[in-house]
């Protein structure tokens, strides 16, 4: 199992515990908050789960690892088709602007990646 | 705008439908997040939904369970614990008096309570038509709504903390936050002048309820008139400054090019940039979508959106012939001068074949729509005339 699968069972145990906890404790005789007022009632905070996945191909790993980190494969598919050079800026954007922990060594394979698979030569 | 329905589910079966945007690459899904209809989804993480343009056309105010979501940081939307009565604060500090802190309850019972209708549009609203494409959230014309916003006014609550008089800017935060300490937090800033404009409001309300959890409860900054970016959600910080701040989203990000029109040469760059700040003047068709099938000789009430930055629309002009001849369309009640502003003309196509319909707003100080589009880096402000093109039968 990889640490990023575990991790995501991990944490979908907790949510579930912490769920079951709270219905669990929940005081039986209080008045219940009216539920249009309240934004959080019942299960209203919950988000969807699951994001898309990068394409796979080679280097899809390297992308995965790098990006998806503080956002969703979403952020890159769907811009329109970016030349060599929109990518490389791009992902010196990430590292420069943002401070993406991406390895000097791995910025020709991530933007090989993503020129291949979003871009067009 | 075509929905086309697409079996393909993403991973774990969230979303079942998928539309189309007029645009290369502009397949999305649909999906449902709390509180809110299915939505075209842009990103996952963090979420930023756009809003279905034909809500555009079921009426004036956006139903908050329809309004557009933008976030930048991938801690957002905040964890709904943190935005409970028993945890939030609204801090304020920096070169003030008294600095304060205070529950959402007591700023509704301290200061007086207010409202505007207005129209908050992202900057980004419309990117995914800009030609030379440019990077960043590729939108079609939904990242932008109108709503009634009830809060207090800002500017009672700078005054109550008292500035300094070496008060130069104001500068808001929310609790969304970046998922690495080295990512730039999303903070914008005002000047004092525009802080103490009695327009601006802490809000709490939207249509009525609470903000939506995606669009900041408990307590946003509106910024009627202006774009988006200022609309901080969830904000929980204002800090006054003595110096100009210098935060990466109000520099480099959120800049256009030092020009009236706010454009320059497609694939070029500008050479002075400030800060994007008000609205141009915008409208939109919404009662007839490209494509559309009308009948020749049936009488058709075209019906639509109008708005700028609320120095009010004069006049909206239509064009059933690609912008050939114009008549005037009868505009409706101003509910607000910052709100949509609706506009009905009625048309009866003569024969069969393919038209071209147009809107063109003009506002009180005469400025108005481009035909061609104007372009920036950035794809911010797009505002030119949208055809649309319709099919008699």
């Amino acid at each position: 199992m990889s640490p990023k699968l575990r991790l995501k069972l991990t944490r979908f145990a907790v949510r579930r515990l912490v769920a079951a906890f709270c219905v669990l404790t929940a005081p039986l005789a209080e008045i219940p908050v009216e539920p249009a007022k309240n934004p959080f009632a019942g299960d209203a905070w919950k988000l969807p789960e699951g994001q898309p996945a990068f394409r796979a191909a080679p280097g899809a790993d390297l992308v995965t690892n790098n990006c998806l980190l503080c956002h969703s494969a979403d952020y890159v598919a769907t811009q329109p088709p970016l030349t060599r050079a929109q990518w490389q800026a791009g992902v010196e954007k990430m590292r420069g602007k943002f401070g993406a922990p991406i390895k000097t060594n791995d910025v020709p394979a991530l933007v090989d990646y993503l020129t291949t698979n979003y871009g067009k030569n | 705008m075509t929905a086309a329905l697409g079996a393909a589910a993403l991973s774990r079966g969230l979303a079942a439908d998928f539309l189309t945007l007029p645009f290369a690459n502009g397949e999305r899904p649909l999906v449902k997040y709390p509180q809110k209809r299915p939505l075209i989804r842009l990103t996952t993480r963090p979420p930023q939904l756009e809003t279905p343009f034909s809500v555009f056309n079921e009426s004036l105010l956006t139903p908050n369970d329809a309004f557009y979501v933008r976030y930048h940081l991938t801690n957002s939307p905040p964890k709904p614990e943190t935005l409970q009565p028993d945890q939030f604060r609204l801090t304020v500090k920096g070169k003030v008096a008294t600095p304060l802190t205070l529950p959402v309850e007591e700023l509704k019972t301290r200061f007086e309570n207010t409202e505007v209708v207005a129209v908050n549009q992202c900057s980004g609203n419309s990117r995914g038509f800009f030609t030379p494409r440019v990077q960043g959230g590729q939108l079609g014309h939904g990242a932008m709504g109108c709503a009634r916003w009830r809060g207090v006014r800002l500017a009672d609550v700078l005054k109550a903390a008292g500035l300094d008089a070496s008060a130069k800017q104001v500068v808001f935060n929310g609790l969304d936050t970046p998922f690495l300490p080295a990512t730039p937090d999303f903070l914008k800033a005002i000047d004092v002048d525009q802080a103490l404009d009695p327009e601006l409001l802490l809000a709490f309300e939207q249509n009525g309820e609470p903000l939506p959890w995606l669009n900041g409860f408990p307590l946003r900054l509106v910024v009627p008139g202006h774009y988006g970016t200022y609309w901080i959600k969830h904000l929980h910080e204002i800090t006054v400054t003595e110096a100009e701040f210098k935060g990466f989203f109000m520099n480099p990000g959120y800049r256009i090019p030092d020009d009236p029109c706010a454009a320059i040469e497609p694939g070029t760059t500008p050479k002075r940039t400030v800060p994007i700040s008000r609205f141009n003047v915008r409208s939109f068709i919404t009662s007839v979508e490209a494509g559309a099938t009308l009948k020749a000789g049936v009488q058709t009430l075209v019906r639509g959106i109008a708005f700028d930055d609320g120095h009010g629309i004069r006049e909206v002009v239509f064009s059933a012939d690609g912008g050939r001849s114009w008549r005037a369309a009868e505009l409706g009640k101003a509910v607000d001068k910052y709100a949509f502003r609706e506009w009905t003309v009625a048309f009866t196509p003569e024969r069969a074949g393919p038209l071209t319909l147009m809107a063109k707003a003009t506002n009180r100080l005469g400025q108005s729509q481009p035909f061609e589009p104007l372009w920036n880096p950035s794809g911010y402000m797009r505002n030119c005339v949208e055809p649309v093109s319709v099919h008699v039968a």
